[in-house]
């Protein structure tokens, strides 16, 4: 670079302000007539496009065993779908320029460097400008999309919803969960303290968890009921969540905890109120006598 | 002036009196002498240790407790007698002497008329160790991919267990590790070691014994982790968490000195890279003429050389509640789960920049040369990198979002993740505007930038999901994250490198890297990659949770997919593999310039000589001079002079 090239850097790098350019209506109208600009935003339009049945499909994956069976799995599955399709144009233009690199704009092949060299474009103000607001835009909607969710799904859990506020909420079921190598058992102790390797829930009533581990870090995930949260040795965390659905899902161990690891798990039967209450009957019964 | 000191007319400085040969011991140690020293010293300790460690105290396993100070005195015995052995205290024991370093002495050792053997010795030259670190990552990364090749046999083998559960967790963990230590020096260590001191215009790092001392360490911690799979295992991922690696075998105690040793060696050659980039620049190399790949460079050794000890102090903290009966982990004892954590991902996190930084300005730094267009707007690369660095530090909470740790963290962590997406955008939108209306020489190092920027955009998006609290609470710990982490580590980490290892390739090796077999190589493994991640990424929405060897059969077609795509990937890289070795081996030379190159590397000739330079450049201006005028702005320009007729000028 020292002797190939002295061209001062200056120059490039700061384009001269023309104090009389054309309107910026008029550049804008140029620009867009360009041949490329046009292509690469059809292309950018198919592409946004094919990524709304994307989202779909990400969502029909996470439906298929049964999902979503609380409230906040609902309010997981909007988010992902929100996301995903805010996070299109942005993928989409990437990609399209990508793609329009490689078919419209040229290729050269062979041994030697191109002899013919490529527009020296170093900067434009407008364009770093418009993609670094966008980016911003989008982050900042993401925080508070984020941020909201949380608010709401914590509310839906245990947090700012008191107990008794919260939908069909006359009855919270409290529940100790206790995660050891390498099952989980949850014990009841408003109902007489039944215990049982599976939970069985009555359906839209709030459930409280407890969530405690004999020995190693677990983590408790009940997958279609869209909640986690890790079973610690020598600490009491706390979830909770409102089952919506009736059925038989999945309760599995989320986090590495030694040789029967993939084994840990269990399942959760939603049923009617009618039936819990047997089932508490059927369980006390046995164990008071 | 006291009569302790005296000052010299300019030229009359007296030299450092010669000692004996140039080099002295260094004349005599190598590799075997090190391998020698480094075993002996262990059975020593292992011998030693055996006869004083307390017997009879056993652990709930029916283990002697004392075995594990045992072990641990013998694989640190390995490392310090291996150092010992190679000649790494030779230079303090000089001083100690009071003999000066002579010219000739640091000649020889920087492998100054050794021939080859000099890759086998404690050698100075940026030269030299940049090929170590080459071959080291290489063989790294061999040894991941067939253990991620066990893992994949195991999870496509629905029907039946084919490995041991523990042998199995061990093998995920050990590829875990083996994999992010070798994704860490794959750029920086063969690049930033050999083609960054030329590319700034200097004769060599700035602390050329630090530079021997970095990689010899690396070597030296790569036995305790091969052998943690002999010594039972480290079943734990390599996150390791506690207080379960407490209960894994005394493989893990390999683990742990493999990890504090590397720390040592990644900080050494961090500190080395700064001091280097920041003090030895050409002359006329300002901070605006640095060349991009420097920046990034530099980026990640800030990152590395803050964090690395955070990662450093979790495992001596796991290894004294091991040997020494301390219980900073064990809850029982008043000790935190959470405060490893806490420290594991203080490191773990930012490390996942220190990955992918260096290969991204590697891309920008070649792409220009490929599309003959100046970096666009290299300073928005530069606030990229500078953010990346910054916002990397406040963002390791995401990984505890579902911990219990501190439920209300999840808020500013999700804001400062989030964030973080914006620099890392600048990057892209660098790339996408050099790319913009440039004519592409698609050579496989070109080409490269593609497959990035796709995996990039796949990874980024999955990032952006998990990013978020709620999304999270259903994808942690599950094969999602999985999926997610290797388009960013792997697609956009190991891609990068490969195509930034084919463009330094005639520079390294004086030979054109064979880019027929490289580039089916290349995508192939692209190829078997999207497959394989891309159906694992549908295990995870699925539910199926990471590091389980058994699971419902509802996810059996994805996995049998990503098994597939798996063993394809494992063809391609041997195939890329063999393209890398005959190239090497092949008798036609390449130019000095053989991609009409600007930057300071490509202006020495091939072999780079020792000192590199003969004499050393001065740089005048930034080494993105390529392109010719936009002809849409000379149609501007010529209606601008129309209107300028009515306008006043
Ligand atoms: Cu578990």
């Amino acid at each position: 670079m020292s002797t190939v090239d002295d061209r001062p850097v200056a120059e490039a790098d700061e384009p001269e302000e023309p104090t009389n350019r054309p309107e910026a209506s008029y550049r804008l109208r140029e620009w867009l007539s360009r041949p490329y600009v046009r292509h690469i935003l059809i292309i950018a339009a198919v592409i946004t496009l094919l990524v709304v049945p994307a989202a779909w499909l990400v969502i029909f994956f996470m439906n298929m065993t049964g999902a979503p069976a609380s409230s906040i799995m609902s309010e997981i599955e909007k988010t992902m779908f929100v996301f995903t399709i805010v996070s299109a144009p942005l993928m989409a233009i990437t990609l399209a320029i990508l793609a329009y690199s490689l078919l419209g704009w040229g290729r050269v092949s062979g041994d030697e460097p191109p002899m013919q060299e490529s527009p020296a474009i170093r900067s434009n103000p407008i364009a770093i400008t418009l993609w670094i607001g966008t980016t911003s835009v989008l982050a900042a909607f993401l925080v508070v999309w984020g941020v909201t969710e949380l608010a709401t799904i914590t509310a839906y859990s245990y947090g700012s919803t008191p107990a008794n506020q919260q939908p069909n909420a006359t009855k919270r079921i409290d529940i100790n969960v206790t995660g050891q190598q390498w099952l989980w058992t949850f014990a009841y102790p408003d109902q007489n303290d039944i215990t049982a390797p599976v939970l069985v829930v009555p359906i839209d009533t709030p459930l409280y968890f407890n969530v405690t581990s004999l020995d190693v870090v677990h983590n408790f995930w009940v997958v279609e009921l869209g909640i986690k949260i890790d079973a610690n040795p020598g600490a009491i965390t706390n979830t909770g969540v409102t089952p919506n659905k009736l059925g038989t899902f999945n309760i599995r161990c989320a986090e590495l905890c030694g040789l029967h690891h993939a084994y840990m798990q269990t399942q959760i039967n939603v049923v009617t109120q009618e039936e819990f209450d047997s089932w508490v009957r059927e369980m006390g019964g046995s164990k008071t006598v | 002036m006291s009569d302790t000191a005296v000052i010299h007319e300019h030229g009359h400085v007296p030299q450092p009196v010669q000692h004996g040969k140039p080099g002295g011991i260094l004349r005599h140690t190598s590799i075997v002498t090190g391998l020698v020293s480094g075993v002996v010293l262990a059975v020593i300790a292992y011998l030693v240790g055996g006869m004083l460690m307390p017997q009879g105290t056993l652990d709930a396993d029916g283990i002697q407790v004392g075995i594990n100070a045992q072990i641990a005195a013998t694989y640190i015995a390995w490392v310090v007698g291996f150092m010992a052995g190679i000649g790494a205290f030779a230079g303090p024991i000089r001083w100690a002497m009071g003999h000066d370093l002579t010219h000739d002495d640091a000649e020889y050792m920087a492998g100054k008329g050794q021939g080859k053997w000099r890759y086998w010795k404690y050698t100075t030259d940026h030269k030299v160790v940049g090929f170590q670190y080459l071959v080291i990552s290489m063989v790294l990364l061999g040894l991941g991919g067939f253990l991620a090749m066990l893992v994949r046999t195991e999870l496509g083998a629905t029907w039946t267990e084919v490995f041991d559960p523990n042998f199995y967790n061990s093998i995920i963990g050990t590829h875990g590790i083996v994999m992010i230590i070798a994704m860490i020096i794959v750029v920086t260590g063969p690049l930033g070691n050999f083609v960054v001191p030329i590319m700034i215009g200097a004769r060599d790092m700035a602390f050329p014994r630090l530079n021997a001392l970095s990689f010899w360490l690396l070597f030296a911690a790569v036995p305790p982790l091969v052998t943690n799979l002999m010594l039972g295992g480290m079943r734990d991922g390599w996150t390791v968490y506690q207080p379960l690696g407490a209960q894994a075998p005394v493989g893990m105690i390999g683990y742990q000195i493999t990890i504090i040793t590397f720390a040592f060696s990644t900080g050494i050659a961090s500190v080395n890279l700064i001091t280097t980039i920041v003090t030895m620049r050409a002359r006329g190399m300002t901070w605006n003429r640095v060349p991009i790949f420097v920046i990034g460079i530099i980026a990640s050794s800030i990152m590395g050389l803050v964090w690395f000890p955070m990662f450093q102090y979790s495992q001596v903290f796991a290894l004294s509640d091991r040997v020494i009966a301390t219980s900073f982990y064990i809850p029982q004892m008043g000790g935190s789960v959470w405060l490893y954590e806490n420290l594991f991902w203080l490191l773990g996190h930012p490390e996942v920049y220190v990955i992918v930084v260096p290969g991204t300005a590697a891309l920008m730094e070649l792409m220009v040369v490929f599309l003959r267009k100046p970096l666009f707007s290299y300073k928005v690369a530069v606030a990229g990198f500078a953010g990346i660095v910054g916002i990397s530090s406040v963002v390791w909470v995401h990984h505890m979002y579902m911990t219990g740790w501190a439920p209300a963290a999840g808020y500013p962590f999700m804001l400062s993740t989030e964030l973080i997406s914006i620099p890392f955008g600048f990057l892209v939108m660098v790339m996408l505007g050099t790319i913009w209306r440039g004519k592409v020489w698609t050579r496989l190092p070109m080409m490269a930038v593609f497959a990035v920027l796709w995996n990039k955009v796949i990874g980024g998006i999955t990032g952006v999901y998990l990013s978020d609290v709620p999304v999270d609470q259903y994808m942690h710990g599950s094969m999602f994250v999985v999926a997610h982490f290797h388009f960013m580590l792997m697609g956009a980490g190991l891609f990068a490198a490969m195509g930034a290892i084919s463009y330094w390739f005639p520079k390294m090796t004086g030979r054109m890297l064979d880019e027929r077999i490289g580039s089916i190589g290349f995508w192939t493994a692209f190829a078997g990659f999207q497959l394989t991640f891309g159906s694992m990424f549908v295990a995870g929405l699925q539910g199926m949770p990471r590091r389980v060897l058994q699971f419902d059969d509802a996810f059996n077609v994805s996995n049998w997919l990503s098994t597939i795509g798996a063993y394809t990937i494992g063809i391609g890289m041997l195939v890329f593999l063999y393209a890398i070795v005959t190239s090497w081996r092949s008798s036609v030379l390449a130019a000095a310039n053989p991609w009409g190159a600007k930057t300071l590397e490509w202006q020495t000739e091939t072999p780079v000589p020792l000192e590199n330079f003969p004499v050393l450049p001065v740089v005048t201006s930034d080494p993105y001079g390529y392109g010719v005028p936009d002809p849409y702005d000379e149609i501007e320009e010529q209606l601008t002079d129309e209107d300028a007729t009515v306008g006043a000028r």
